[in-house]
C-alpha cells in the first residue's frame, strides 16, 4: 500500500516539476502556481511518507529494512531517512521544491518574465533530479519476503552531528541551484530587458553559503569527536566535493556585492553562480556514481554515475554554451583601483578560485592518471597542505584589510590611522599568547597573528556600531578569526604522548599528571566495552576531570570502534585513546594535548550567526523591493 | 592470604574481568596506531620514521596514514620503516623499497615526475595568471 | 580575443566531462591498485615449507612452468570461499599451483587443508607478512600468474570469483 502510495505521490511530483517547465515557457501565472505548489506538496508527502515509515519499522519497504531496525533510537530512525542514497534523494527533491517555492515567491508583475524564465530552468532542474531517484534510487520499493527486523544498526551512523550534516549541506547545493537558475535566465534577457537579477540573486547564495559552511562544520566535528585520532579535515575527494562550491560560494558573495555596488564584474558573477552549481553536482556524482572509493560514497552503481553524468553534461553545456554566446553585454569596463573595497574583493575572487582550481586539480587528477596511464597515484593531505594552503594566508591577510578600507579608492596615508587600534590589539594578544605557548615556526606565528588581526579588526568595529559595515559581515569575519585562531592553535602546538600504562601509574602530558585507576567491561543498548577510567591532575594536584575512553565491540555488526574521551575548555582538549594491552602488560594510552580546538567549533558557529543576521537583514531589504 | 569470603568474592571478580579481557582480547586483535613498543630510542630517527609514515598510504583504509591507522599492515610497514632506519637507509631508499612494491599510489604525496608535472605545475600557473589579471586591473584602473 | 575565451570554460568542461564518461564506461574497480610488479621478475625470497623439510627458494622453483602464487590464512574467510576456484587451478594441466601461508598457525594450516583439501603443490610460511609486502600484498587473499620466465603477468585482490577464474584461464593460456 504505501509503496503504491509513494510511487504514485513520486509520479505526481515528476507531472507537476514538467508541467511547471512548460507553463513557465509561456508564463501563465496561474498555471505555475498550481505546478510550484503541487510540487512542494506532493514532494513534501512523498518524503513524509518514507519518515512515517521508518519511524514505525515498516520492514515491507526495502528502503526502510536496509536502512532501520527496531532498537534504532527515535532521533536517528528519522536522519536515517535521508543517511541512504535513496531517502537522501527525496531530501534533495524536497529542498528542491522548496526553494523552488521561494523562487515563486518573488513574482511579481514587473519581473514576471524574469522569474518564469528561472522557475524554468529550475524546474529542469528538478525534473532531472526526481526522474533520476526514480529511474535508479527509488525508496519506495517492496521487501519480499517481509521480515521481521532490518538491517540498519550501524552504530558509527549513530551520532548528531552525522544526523543533521546532510540537510544543511542540500540547503547549501540547492541554494546555489537557484543562483544557477537565475544566471541562466538573466542570460536569456533580450537586450532592451533589465532586471536587478543580483537582488535576487543575494538572498539565495547568502542561504547557501551559510548552511554549506556549517553543513561542512557538522561533518569535522563528527570526524574530531567520532573517528577516534584527533583529525577533522582529510581532504577526502567528497570533503573537497563540499568544499569547492563553498570557495565559489565565498567568491560569489563577496563578488555580488561589486555588482550591486559598481555594476561591475557581472560576466564574472553569472558564470561563478553556474559553476559553483555545477561543481555541487559534480560533487554528487562524485559520491554515488562509484568512480571513487571514500569513506563517504554511497553503493557503487555505475547506471547511477552514468545518468548523473548525463544531466551534468546537459546542464553544464547549455549554461557554459551560452555563457559563452551572451555574457558579453555584461561586460563593462568599469576597473575600480586595486587598492580599495573592490580590490580587495577582487583579490578574494581571484584567491578563491585558485584555491578551488587547485583543489579540483588534485582531487581528479588521480582520475586523470588512471585514464591516461595504467598508473594509479594518490593524492593526499600532503599535497593540498603543499598548495592550497599556503594561499589561504594572502587570502586572510586581504581579509583582515579589505573591509576597512573605502570604497573606490582609499587614500594611503589615511589608511595608517584606521588601522592602529587594531594593530596594537593584535600585538598585545599574540605576545600574551607567544608567553604561554612557547614553539614558534614561521606558519604558526603567521596563522595566530593573522587570526589575531581579523578577531581586534572586526570586534572593534563591531563595538562602533557604524552603520557602513553590515553586522552580518562583521560577524562572519569574526567567526573566520576565531577559526583560523582555533586552526592554527590546535595544529601547531599539539602535543601527543604514547606509552603504555599500568593500574596505578601515570604519565604526564603537558602540565597534566594523568593516572590510570581502573579498566572495566561495560555493556552499553547494543555493544560490549573496555572501559577505562583515568583522573587527571594538574600540576597543584587537583582533580580537573575524569577521562573514560570506551573500546566497544557490537556483536551484531561485528564492529570496533574507539570512543576516545575528551575533556574541552576554552585553551585546550584533551584527548586520550585507549589501545590494547591486558593485566600484565598493562595498556596503550595516546593522550593528545590539543590547544584552542573548541575555537574552531565556535568559530564557525559563529560564522553561521554571521550568515543568518546577514539573511535577516537581506529579507527585509527584500520585502521592500517587492 | 586467608581464603574467606570477602576475599574469594574479590578473586571471582577478578577471575571474570580476566575472562571478559580474554573473551574481548580475542576478538579485538587490532592495533591502537604507533604503539609504543614500536618507538624508536634515538628521537632522531622516531621522527624520522613519524615524517615517512605520514606520507605513506595505509592501503586498506579509507584515506588515511599508516601513523594514524589500526590496521596490521599499517603496523607491519611502521616497523619495517622503523628497521630500515635503523639500518641506515636514507628516507629516498626507504620510499623506493615501498613503492617497488606498492606502486606510486602508496604515497600521500604524489611523487614529482613527469607524469604528475601538470599536479605540481598547474597550481603555481594559476596563481600567475591570478597575479597578471591584478596586474592587468591595476593597469586599466590608471 | 574576448569571444574565444568565453568558449573556454564550455571545451574545459567537456573535456572532464569526457573522462569521468570514460571511466565510467570501462569496468574498472575504484578500490583495487593495479600491482607494480607485473611483467617484473618474481621478488626473491627463501621460505620454510609446510610440509616438506627442504626450504623453498624462489628463484629456484618459481621458473619454467605457469605458476599460480596464492596468498591466504586460515583466518580469513574469504579465503575458504575461493577455495573451490584453487583446487580447480590444481587439477590444470600444465600449470603448478603455490600457496604462501600469511600470518597464520602451521597446525592450523594443515587441518585446515586437511578437511577443505590441499590444492598446492608446495605451501610456504611467510609468518610475519614479509613475504607478501615484497609482493606488494594489501589483502588476503591475493592470486598472481607467473610465467614460465619468472615474469608476475597478472595479480588479482580479493577472492576468486566465476568472472575472475574465467579471465585467469585466459591469461594461462595466453602465456602457454
Amino acid at each position: 500500500m504505501t509503496t503504491y502510495l509513494g510511487n504514485f505521490l513520486l509520479s505526481l511530483s515528476l507531472f507537476f516539476a514538467i508541467s511547471q517547465f512548460f507553463v513557465s515557457k509561456k508564463n501563465k501565472f496561474k498555471f505555475i502556481t498550481i505546478t510550484v505548489n503541487g510540487l512542494l506538496i506532493s514532494s513534501l508527502l512523498s518524503f513524509g511518507l518514507l519518515m512515517y515509515s521508518h519511524i514505525i519499522s515498516d520492514f515491507s519497504i526495502l528502503n526502510v529494512f536496509q536502512n532501520s531496525h527496531t532498537t534504532k533510537p527515535l532521533f536517528y530512525k528519522i536522519s536515517g531517512v535521508w543517511g541512504n542514497h535513496e531517502g537522501s534523494m527525496l531530501l534533495w527533491i524536497l529542498v528542491l521544491t522548496i526553494f523552488n517555492y521561494f523562487i515563486f515567491k518573488l513574482y511579481n508583475k514587473y519581473n514576471s518574465v524574469f522569474i518564469a524564465k528561472t522557475l524554468e530552468i529550475q524546474a529542469f532542474i528538478t525534473t532531472g533530479f526526481i526522474l533520476f531517484t526514480i529511474l535508479t534510487s527509488n525508496p519506495f520499493q517492496r521487501m519480499f519476503p517481509e521480515q521481521a527486523n532490518g538491517l540498519g544498526f550501524n552504530p558509527i551512523l549513530q551520532d548528531p552531528a552525522l544526523a543533521i550534516h546532510p540537510p544543511l549541506l542540500y540547503i547549501g547545493y540547492v541554494g546555489f541551484s537557484a543562483a544557477f537558475s537565475i544566471s541562466v535566465a538573466t542570460l536569456t534577457l533580450n537586450n532592451n530587458e533589465k532586471v536587478p537579477w543580483y537582488n535576487y540573486m543575494k538572498p539565495f547564495v547568502l542561504a547557501a553559503w551559510t548552511f554549506l559552511t556549517i553543513g561542512i562544520a557538522l561533518g569535522a566535528v563528527w570526524a574530531y569527536y567520532e573517528l577516534g585520532w584527533g583529525g577533522w579535515w582529510f581532504w577526502d575527494p567528497v570533503e573537497n566535493a563540499s568544499f569547492m562550491p563553498w570557495l565559489l560560494g565565498t567568491a560569489l558573495l563577496h563578488s555580488l556585492i561589486i555588482v550591486e555596488k559598481r555594476k561591475s564584474l557581472q560576466a564574472w558573477v553569472l558564470l561563478l553562480a553556474i559553476l559553483a552549481f555545477l561543481l555541487s553536482v559534480i560533487g554528487t556524482f562524485l559520491v554515488r556514481s562509484g568512480i571513487l572509493t571514500s569513506v563517504h560514497t554511497f553503493a557503487l552503481d555505475p547506471s547511477r554515475g552514468i545518468y548523473i553524468l548525463a544531466f551534468t553534461a546537459l546542464l553544464g553545456g547549455y549554461s557554459l554554451v551560452l555563457f559563452g554566446k551572451k555574457s558579453k553585454k555584461y561586460f563593462n569596463t568599469n576597473y575600480f583601483a586595486l587598492f580599495s573595497r573592490e580590490g580587495s574583493i577582487l583579490i578574494n575572487n581571484i584567491l578563491m578560485t585558485i584555491i578551488c582550481a587547485t583543489v579540483f586539480l588534485g582531487t581528479i587528477y588521480p582520475l586523470l592518471i588512471e585514464a591516461f596511464t595504467n598508473n594509479k597515484i594518490s593524492v593526499g593531505e600532503p599535497y593540498f597542505n603543499s598548495t592550497a594552503v599556503p594561499i589561504m594566508l594572502p587570502a586572510i591577510l586581504v581579509m583582515g584589510v579589505g573591509p576597512i578600507l573605502a570604497w573606490s579608492k582609499e587614500e594611503k596615508s589615511k589608511i595608517f590611522k584606521k588601522i592602529l587600534p587594531s594593530v596594537l590589539l593584535t600585538g598585545i594578544m599574540s605576545v600574551l599568547i607567544f608567553s604561554i605557548y612557547q614553539s614558534y615556526s614561521f606558519i604558526g606565528i603567521a596563522g595566530i597573528i593573522l587570526a589575531f588581526w581579523i578577531i581586534s579588526n572586526n570586534i572593534i568595529l563591531l563595538f562602533k556600531k557604524n552603520k557602513n559595515f553590515s553586522s552580518g559581515m562583521l560577524i562572519a569575519h569574526l567567526g573566520i578569526g576565531f577559526l583560523i585562531l582555533g586552526i592554527t592553535g590546535s595544529s601547531i602546538w599539539q602535543e601527543e604522548k604514547i606509552t603504555r600504562l599500568q593500574i596505578d601509574t601515570s604519565t604526564q602530558i603537558n602540565k597534566y599528571n594523568i593516572v590510570f585507576k581502573e579498566i572495566n567491561e561495560v555493556k552499553g543498548p547494543n555493544y560490549v566495552a573496555l572501559k577505562g577510567n583515568f583522573t587527571v591532575y594538574d600540576e597543584k594536584k587537583n582533580i580537573i576531570t575524569k577521562l573514560e575512553p570506551e573500546n566497544r565491540y557490537y556483536p551484531i555488526t561485528n564492529s570496533f570502534t574507539t570512543e576516545a574521551s575528551i575533556h574541552t575548555n576554552l585553551a585546550r582538549d584533551l584527548y586520550l585513546v585507549l589501545g590494547e594491552g591486558n593485566l600484565n602488560k598493562g595498556w596503550v594510552v595516546k593522550i593528545y594535548y590539543n590547544p584552542l580546538v573548541i575555537w574552531i567549533w565556535i568559530g564557525a558557529l559563529i560564522i553561521f550567526i554571521g550568515g543568518i543576521v546577514s539573511i535577516n537583514n537581506n529579507l527585509r531589504k527584500i520585502k521592500i523591493l517587492s | 592470604m586467608k581464603m574467606n569470603n570477602t576475599n574469594s568474592l574479590i578473586l571471582t571478580r577478578i577471575l571474570i574481568i580476566s575472562l571478559a579481557f580474554f573473551i574481548i582480547q580475542f576478538f579485538l586483535n587490532v592495533s591502537y596506531t604507533v604503539e609504543p613498543d614500536e618507538i624508536l630510542k634515538n628521537q632522531e630517527h622516531e621522527l624520522r620514521a613519524r615524517n615517512i609514515s605520514r606520507n605513506i598510504r595505509c592501503m586498506i583504509c579509507q584515506n588515511q596514514s599508516i601513523d594514524e591507522s589500526n590496521a596490521p599492515l599499517a603496523k607491519d610497514l611502521r616497523i619495517l620503516i622503523r628497521n630500515k632506519i635503523k639500518a641506515g637507509n636514507n628516507d629516498k631508499e626507504i620510499y623506493k623499497f615501498l613503492t617497488d612494491r606498492y606502486g606510486d599510489f602508496i604515497l600521500l604525496k604524489p611523487p614529482f615526475n613527469l607524469n604528475t608535472l601538470g599536479l605540481w605545475f598547474l597550481p603555481f600557473i594559476f596563481l600567475i595568471l591570478g597575479i597578471y589579471i591584478v596586474f592587468y586591473h591595476n593597469k586599466k584602473s590608471g | 580575443m574576448k569571444n574565444k575565451l568565453l568558449i573556454l570554460p564550455s571545451i574545459f568542461f567537456a573535456i572532464i566531462l569526457s573522462i569521468f564518461f570514460y571511466l565510467l564506461i570501462t569496468e574498472r574497480n575504484p578500490s583495487e591498485i593495479p600491482s607494480n610488479l607485473l611483467n617484473k621478475n618474481v621478488p626473491f625470497f627463501e621460505a620454510e615449507s609446510l610440509f616438506k623439510n627442504e626450504k623453498f627458494i624462489s628463484s629456484q622453483e618459481l621458473k619454467n612452468e605457469i605458476i599460480l602464487v596464492n596468498f591466504f590464512a586460515t583466518w580469513c574467510k574469504p579465503c575458504r570461499d575461493e577455495h573451490v576456484y584453487i583446487k580447480r587451478f590444481s587439477n590444470k594441466k600444465g600449470i603448478k599451483v603455490i600457496g604462501i601461508n600469511y600470518k597464520d598457525n602451521s597446525k592450523k594450516t594443515i587441518e585446515w587443508l586437511k578437511n577443505l583439501g590441499n590444492p598446492y603443490s608446495d605451501v610456504l610460511i611467510d609468518k610475519n607478512g614479509r613475504i607478501a609486502i615484497d609482493w606488494g600484498v594489501y589483502g588476503i587473499p591475493e592470486t598472481f600468474i607467473v610465467n614460465s620466465s619468472g615474469i608476475i603477468k597478472y595479480r588479482h585482490v580479493g577472492p576468486i570469483t566465476n568472472k575472475i577464474y574465467k579471465k585467469i584461464n585466459l591469461i594461462i593460456n595466453e602465456n602457454e
